[in-house]
């Protein structure tokens, strides 16, 4: 018998230790507080903010649960592609492009939940699904955000016209050399970090710890590996796509 | 039969579990049909005087009670709640609605497990050794996963699935179509989560119909201006599929332009000035209310009754 659709089950082959999977958490939560609490938490988010978020969520459902459910049945079950992964990584991206504040990921997968729960899952499984996409997904948009600073997707880079008139007289050296990259390249660049950070949940922690957990089976290592690795290359295309569009749309929203 | 029939009729069958539910979601719903589903539409109904927390908790228990139980009564709820779909609004065509999206779950389902699940599973689930083959596929289909053979077995595991999900996806539109986002707003208030946190929330509730009539707004547009104009009929909802794919930039850019405005309008109304908030119609629980809180308590109890008669879960249904 099981509570809320969570079987529980702690010991089937190769699940990852849930001491491991409680520290992981555990630290995430501890920082998600304390990062909050230093700097002002969810007042920090102006409204405006908090309406980008609203839309991102809503189009990762829209993308989830409508259009990319169905073109997704055109292409076969394989680990090298995946059409859910695409627009909720590229929705995901454009709503932390027009905010650009440390904690939008994770908020932004908690609405993307709570909406999902309340339009067609039902709660099934929680509070699991919360924890794991904002412990994972939505933590480490929130690294890179973090990492990158106000000039994340190369928002306030200068064209590409006069930078290359500027770099003329200055030559530049080490880390000037990113912080002067041209918009497009900086937002390529943290697309791909970003895409290359959410190859890595899926396999390993819901394959390797949350659904044995909730509907029990083997846990098969070697297609944990596999499916991690086969993943990149999409996740390179598509995060780089991802981080064009978003420059795109930060500028025509005037940004 | 020779390679190049088998080659075909599988490729038939491939696409006819891709495109047949995007063929129902284009012709039969369409993107207005959609929009209908996910928007509030002001009725008097009982299921727009229920409070949102007791159509959220009854959510809950149908889920609950669909994955603990033998398929069929997943069956019964399904065809139960759609049924009330014609006490809603505009009730007989968001019934059709209701009706078609149950197909594309049913259809989508099964063919999303039918041909890929190992045989193994098939067998325990069936408690037989012997699977009764319904169509070979070429050998090479293993490498997008599927098993060598499509089996009866396989279909009908495929649909029990299926009637898992109906159920709660059917009244988990319930919610979104009866209550009002600042209804949910205070519900989700009341269990303790954060007002910037509902209002995101209330936001993404309105911008999901807003995004289908702006998407089909950009394919009638598109098609004004000629996209597939010289091509066969038959090959319209392809041109429709590709009009909405190139909408969605365009349709992301209008949406977060309108972004500023609604904050100024939150602000003005002195949104997050203080804490706590009040409010003009408080959320009570009514005779409606308590009216299905005892429907749940019963369901409940049934539910136990009918698991401890044998009618559990009948399948080894595993994700």
């Amino acid at each position: 018998m099981s509570f809320n659709g969570i079987s529980g089950i702690l010991n089937s082959p190769g699940e990852i230790p849930w001491e491991i999977v409680v520290l992981f958490f555990g630290a995430g939560i501890l920082f998600t507080f304390i990062w909050g609490k230093r700097t002002g938490g969810l007042a920090r988010f102006t409204t405006v903010d908090l309406i980008y978020i609203g839309i991102g969520a809503a189009f990762a459902v829209v993308w989830e649960f409508y259009i990319g459910a169905f073109l997704g049945k055109f292409i076969p079950s394989n680990p090298f592609f995946g059409i859910g992964y695409t627009g909720r990584l590229i929705a995901l991206l454009i709503v932390a492009g027009l905010v650009r504040k440390v904690g939008v990921g994770m908020i932004a997968m908690f609405i993307f939940n709570l909406l999902s729960d309340l339009i067609s899952y039902g709660f099934s499984g929680e509070p699991m699904y919360f924890l794991y996409e904002m412990l994972t997904y939505g933590l480490m948009m929130d690294l890179v955000i973090a990492l990158a600073g106000p000039n994340l997707f190369g928002v306030k880079s200068p064209e590409k016209r006069t930078l290359a008139a500027k770099n003329k007289t200055s030559p530049r050296k080490g880390l000037e050399y990113i912080t002067r990259m041209p918009g497009e390249y900086l937002a390529a660049f943290e697309g791909i970090l970003i895409g290359l950070f959410w190859v890595v949940p899926e396999p390993l922690f819901y394959g390797g710890f949350i659904s044995p957990f909730l509907y029990g089976g083997v846990v098969d290592w070697g297609k944990i590996v596999f499916d991690m690795i086969a993943f990149i290359p999409s996740a390179v295309i598509i995060g780089a796509i991802g981080g064009l569009i978003t420059l795109r749309i930060v500028k025509a929203v005037g940004q | 039969m020779n390679w190049l029939t088998v080659n075909i009729i599988s490729w038939l069958l491939f696409f006819f579990g891709a495109a047949f539910p995007v063929l129902i979601l284009l012709k039969a719903i369409g993107l207005t049909g959609l929009m209908k589903v996910t928007r509030y539409e002001s009725y008097h109904s009982f299921y727009y005087k229920m409070n949102p927390a007791v159509k959220i908790m009854l959510g809950i228990i149908v889920m609950v009670v669909a994955s603990v139980t033998i398929w069929w009564i997943g069956a019964i709820m399904t065809a139960i709640i759609l049924a009330s779909y014609l006490t809603l609004k505009d009730g007989k065509r968001k019934f059709i609605t209701g009706l078609f999206l149950t197909m594309m779950t049913i259809i989508g389902t099964t063919w999303a497990f039918a041909p890929y699940t190992p045989y193994v599973i098939l067998e325990e689930a069936f408690h037989t050794g012997s699977l009764t083959t319904l169509w070979t596929w070429p050998s090479y289909f293993t490498v997008m996963g599927y098993q060598p053979a499509l089996t009866s077995q396989g279909i009908v595991y495929g649909f029990q699935i299926s009637m898992r999900f109906a159920a709660v996806s059917l009244m988990s539109l319930v919610l979104v179509m009866t209550s009002t986002p600042s209804q949910v707003l205070r519900s989700l208030n009341k269990v303790g989560i954060p007002t910037s946190l509902t209002f995101s929330l209330v936001v993404a509730m309105r911008t999901i119909p807003r995004i289908f009539e702006y998407i089909d707004t950009s394919v009638k547009i598109q098609f004004m201006k000629g996209l597939g104009s010289n091509s066969p009929a038959f090959l319209r909802p392809f041109y429709m599929l590709s009009g909405a794919f190139s909408g969605i930039v365009p349709v992301i850019v209008f949406l977060v332009r309108g972004a500023k405005d609604t904050a100024i309008s939150a602000d003005t109304r002195a949104f997050r000035a203080y804490s706590k908030r009040t409010y003009m119609y408080p959320m009570a629980i009514g005779k409606i209310d308590k009216m299905a809180v005892s429907f749940m308590v019963l369901m409940i109890l049934l539910t136990g009754i009918v698991v401890m008669l044998g009618f559990g879960r009948g399948i080894a249904y595993n994700g």
